[in-house]
Formats: structure tokens, C-alpha cells, sequence
């Protein structure tokens, strides 16, 4: 048995199924060191979100372990939930005011009224709702809503922030501002764990990323690490001199399908942008073919991958 | 000092439905009511004489509509179960230092509360016109509350369990509209059932559990405490409990997460 007291959360062998065939999360295993900000990553379905609901108690697993301070999210449901904060993917307000969202936290957790006062001031300006306090919660746009929904969690003292794509909706000034604040309450020990769309965000915020595929993880580490060992793969980028018609468009994709080391591309008219570990013998293959076909090249540039990149190697392959 | 998770959710509960049009339609329609339907009809049906005393229309018709505030408690207490499931907020409120029977107390709680002050605001009203005349004991008023808790808990129920049936709020509205149409008209709570009412209806009144709320709230406050009272509390308390427990294994089935 691991020692648990080092991990803020700890999955293992964790299964969620809802029919009894297709596991949402099949067989997860990862865990989260205290103080650290852990990314969960993966295409639409991959199961981020149902393993978030599983350690925030509000489905139980189907099979496996999952503990968040050391507590069995089976067993101590009701314990981890006074531990933890939860920004959900879903709206979720009450029919008031921005401030009135703000004093109900405040009732519901108990938080003791000059301390209140000080942190929904302060939250209340870090994310620029000071002008719309007043204003009722279907007033306002979907990235309002989206500050009040995370400012109004961080009112309450917690050891596990989980944020299932906090950042929906948000512009980038206020995203960063988001992203920061995070930041800091890890810096001052707090536990994240944040899924997110944004590949960047998760590249400026996370100290370690788990991309999770079909209910697992399949690649984990920091984002330099991610980069490093998938590093091999390079982007190579192909401007075509002019437009090029649909013909000899899916003739390039069907010819650019039959190349084996090709881990992706994307053909326009423009040109052709593909992941490959091997860009010397797959740009010769291809420039020769463009050659036969009378396309003139304009440009190739090759270029390190992305943390997009990255996510798109490991997720196809 | 630390408050209790299920009155921490009542105070919630209160706050998110104190506006314009919760209050004035909690308290603003049966004062209506009142002032209304007990004026025009109080021209034509000048007195009434039940159980062999003889009272006003508006004395009458006072404890019908205080009745009728635990009807519409409950259903407070079921369009905010249905709400919070629409807007995210039971699903937030369970990941956050509650447990399910919580919220559920919660709601019962806010219906409570609506129910007993509602229904003070109409006996404040119907005192302060001088139209009424009601004689209360501690006693009679230990039974017109424990009738409007029963009650309240019995409607509440009835509205917990169509907030977690139905899938839309139109659904849920239209059920609505028929409920109170059927349960407040099909009842003693504006005249009393006579000979003279079709035996159909009659029947509807008899098994209508808004009419033995009616009959524990005007015995309370007009026609003293007796043996029918008794019975009329028995069979709201056994109703409540069958209608409590259907709504809790239905409450249970509310997924969350999903």
C-alpha cells in the first residue's frame, strides 16, 4: 500500500461505468501531490469531467480507489466535501444578485463576517465584478457568470480546488488574471486539479498534465517533459504557391494517408501542415508527389511541437 | 457558533425566493383572496351555519385560505427542487458540506415557515378589518399549527416528487395549474360541502387532503376542537408520512453528476 500522506488525490485501477459496457473512465490511475497543480487534458468525452465528479463525491466509481486528502471518496463523502471547492463545468447560481451569490457562500460555509467582507472585496475586484455587484445572475453574459461562479468558490478555505474548465467564456486579460490567482493560492499550498480545452492555459498553470484518453491516461508529466518526449515529433508546414483546387486536394490526402509516419495532417488550399518523427523522409516523398501533380511549393517550414501538438500525437496514436 | 447544515440551506432558501413576485404571490394573493372573493361573496352568502354555529363569510372563508397556504408553501418548496436541478445548484450544494437530507429539510423548512407565515399575514389581515371573529386558545392554536406543519409537509411532498418526474418546467407548471385547481376547488376551503353539492364532488372534497387541512384550521379557530378534528389530523398526519416517504425514495433517484 502507497503512502497516502503525500497525495492530495489518489486514483487507482478508478471505473465508472453507466450502461455496464463502456467504461467513462476506465481503469484511471494518477495522483496529485499536495500543493501541486495537476491538468487534466483530453478530447470531449474523455472522461476529465466524470473522473472530477467521482472525487468530488457526486457519483460513486464503479470499481477502483480514489481518495482526496485520504479520505475514500466511498467512505468519507461527506468529510471531503467540507475540504474541497468545486467550480463545475455547468452554470450553477442562485437568482440574485452577484453579491447576494457572494453572502450566501458566505452563510453556507460559515465563513466569519469581517473575513467575508475582506475576501469577496478583494475577489469581487480581482475579477472585475465590483461594477456589476449589484446586478442579478441572468443579467449577465456567459463569462460573467463564469467570475462569479469561480470567485464565489474561492471565498471559502479549502485543501483541494477541483476546476472543471474554469476559463469558458472568459477573455484572455481575465483568463491570465484567473489563471494567476490560481497560481498564487498553489503557490500558498492549495491543491488544484483543473481540466481544461485551452492547451496554453494548461502550458502556463500546470506543474504536471495527464492526457486522458477513451477513460485513461495516456501520456503524463510536466509540459516540458510532454514536449521533450514527444519532442521527436516535428510540425512541418507546406505553403503551395497558389490555391489549389479540391481535386488535387484529395488527392494530396488520400497520398498523405498512405504515408505510414504521418501522425496527422490538416490540407488546405493553401497548403499542408502534418506531424511527423521522420520530416526528412516524408517531406522528399511528398515534395516529389506535389512535383508530379505540378503544385509548386513556396514555402516548408518545420517547427517544435506545441503542447497541441503534443495532445494531438498522443491522442491519435 | 455553528448553525446547522439544514437550517443554513433554509436561510439559502429564503433568501433566493425573497423577491417581488415570490412575496407577492405568497402573501399578496390570499390577502386578495381574502379581501376579494370574501367581499363579493359575503353580498350574497351573508352567513353560514355549520356544526350548528353561525358565522360570517369572511370568518369562514379566513381559515380556507390560510389552509391554502400550504398548498402553495409546497409548491414553493417543489419549484425550487426543480430549479436548483435546472441551474446547477443542487448539484453544487451536494459537493459542497451537505448531505442530501439536508437540502430535503431545508425545503420542508421553507415551506414550513411560508405556510405559518402566510397564513398569519391572512389572520392578521382578517383581524385588522374587523370582518372576522375567531376565538383562540393555546390549545386551538397548537392544533392550527400542527394542522398547517402537516399540511405543509403533505403539499411539499405532493411537489418534491413532480419536481423529480417531470423534465420540464412546463410540465411541471401545467401539473401545477391542474393540482391547485382540483385541490382548491374541489374542497370545503370557500363553501362548505352540503347536501346540495353533486355527489362527485362531494366525494372529491371528502378524500381532498386540503379540506382536512381546512377542517383542523376552522375547527382551530371557529368551531372548537372535537372528535372530527381528531380524525381530520389522523388521516393528515398518516397521508403526510405515505406522501413523505414516496417523495424521499423518489428524492433519492435524483441523480447527480450524470
Amino acid at each position: 500500500m502507497e503512502n497516502l500522506d503525500n497525495y492530495a488525490i489518489f486514483v487507482k485501477d478508478l471505473v465508472k461505468t453507466y450502461d455496464g459496457k463502456t467504461n467513462a473512465v476506465d481503469h484511471l490511475t494518477f495522483n496529485v501531490k499536495k500543493g501541486e497543480i495537476y491538468g487534466l487534458l483530453g478530447k470531449n468525452g474523455a472522461g476529465k469531467s466524470t473522473s472530477i465528479k467521482i472525487l468530488t463525491t457526486l457519483i460513486p466509481p464503479t470499481s477502483g480507489k480514489a481518495y482526496v486528502m485520504n479520505y475514500d471518496v466511498k467512505r468519507y463523502a461527506s468529510t471531503i466535501r467540507k475540504i474541497i471547492g468545486v467550480v463545475q463545468q455547468d452554470e450553477a447560481f442562485d437568482f440574485t444578485t452577484v453579491e447576494g451569490n457572494f453572502k450566501i457562500y458566505k452563510m453556507l460555509w460559515q465563513i466569519p463576517r469581517e473575513e467575508a467582507k475582506s475576501r469577496m472585496e478583494m475577489l469581487m475586484d480581482l475579477f472585475n465584478l465590483t461594477e456589476i455587484r449589484k446586478m442579478r445572475l441572468f443579467e449577465l453574459s456567459g463569462g460573467q457568470k463564469k467570475r462569479v461562479q469561480v470567485a464565489r468558490e474561492l471565498m471559502h478555505d479549502m485543501d483541494v480546488l477541483f476546476l472543471d474548465e474554469p476559463t469558458v467564456g472568459m477573455d484572455p486579460i481575465m483568463r491570465r488574471k484567473v489563471l494567476d490567482y490560481i497560481k498564487k493560492r498553489a503557490e500558498e499550498g492549495l491543491t488544484v486539479l483543473f481540466t481544461t480545452q485551452i492547451l496554453e492555459e494548461a502550458d502556463y498553470l500546470c506543474h504536471r498534465i495527464g492526457i486522458m484518453d477513451k477513460g485513461k491516461i495516456v501520456a503524463e508529466g510536466s509540459a516540458a517533459f510532454l514536449k521533450e518526449r514527444f519532442g521527436e515529433i516535428r510540425k512541418i508546414e507546406i505553403k503551395f504557391d497558389k490555391k489549389q483546387d479540391p481535386e488535387n486536394l484529395s488527392e494530396i490526402e488520400r497520398y498523405i494517408s498512405g504515408i505510414p509516419d504521418v501522425r496527422s495532417s490538416t490540407v488546405n488550399e493553401d497548403g499542408i501542415t502534418l506531424l511527423s518523427k521522420y520530416i526528412g523522409r516524408v517531406l522528399s516523398e511528398l515534395i516529389v508527389k506535389l512535383n508530379s501533380m505540378g503544385i509548386r511549393v513556396n514555402s516548408v517550414v518545420s517547427d517544435n511541437p506545441s503542447l497541441d501538438d503534443v495532445f494531438m500525437e498522443v491522442v491519435s496514436s | 457558533m455553528k448553525l446547522p447544515a439544514f437550517i443554513r440551506l433554509t436561510v439559502r432558501n429564503i433568501v433566493v425566493n425573497v423577491d417581488i413576485g415570490t412575496l407577492t404571490f405568497l402573501l399578496g394573493l390570499p390577502a386578495l383572496y381574502f379581501y376579494v372573493l370574501g367581499m363579493m361573496f359575503q353580498g350574497t352568502i351573508n352567513t353560514i351555519t355549520l356544526n350548528g354555529v353561525k358565522t360570517s363569510y369572511i370568518s369562514f372563508l379566513a381559515p380556507g385560505i390560510m389552509a391554502m397556504q400550504t398548498l402553495t408553501a409546497g409548491n414553493i418548496g417543489g419549484s425550487l427542487l426543480w430549479s436548483d436541478r435546472r441551474w446547477g445548484m443542487f448539484e453544487q450544494l451536494m459537493v459542497g458540506p451537505f448531505r442530501r437530507s439536508d437540502y430535503l429539510f431545508g425545503i420542508i423548512s421553507i415551506a414550513i415557515i411560508f405556510s405559518i407565515g402566510g397564513s398569519a399575514i391572512v389572520l392578521g389581515f382578517a383581524f385588522s378589518t374587523g370582518t372576522a371573529h375567531f376565538t383562540i386558545t393555546w390549545l386551538s392554536a397548537l392544533y392550527l399549527v400542527a394542522g398547517l406543519v402537516l399540511a405543509s409537509i403533505l403539499f411539499t411532498s405532493v411537489f418534491l416528487s413532480l419536481a423529480v418526474v417531470v423534465k420540464t418546467m412546463q410540465a411541471y407548471n401545467t401539473v401545477t395549474i391542474i393540482l391547485f385547481f382540483m385541490l382548491d376547488f374541489a374542497s370545503n376551503a370557500f363553501v362548505p360541502i352540503t347536501p346540495a353539492v353533486p355527489a362527485v364532488l362531494r366525494e372529491m372534497a371528502a378524500y381532498n387532503p386540503l379540506s382536512a387541512a381546512v377542517t383542523i384550521v376552522r375547527d382551530s379557530l371557529i368551531y372548537g376542537i372535537n372528535s372530527n378534528t381528531h380524525i381530520q389530523m389522523l388521516l393528515l398526519a398518516l397521508l403526510s408520512a405515505v406522501l413523505f416517504g414516496v417523495s424521499v425514495i423518489l428524492y433519492r433517484r435524483v441523480r447527480t453528476g450524470s
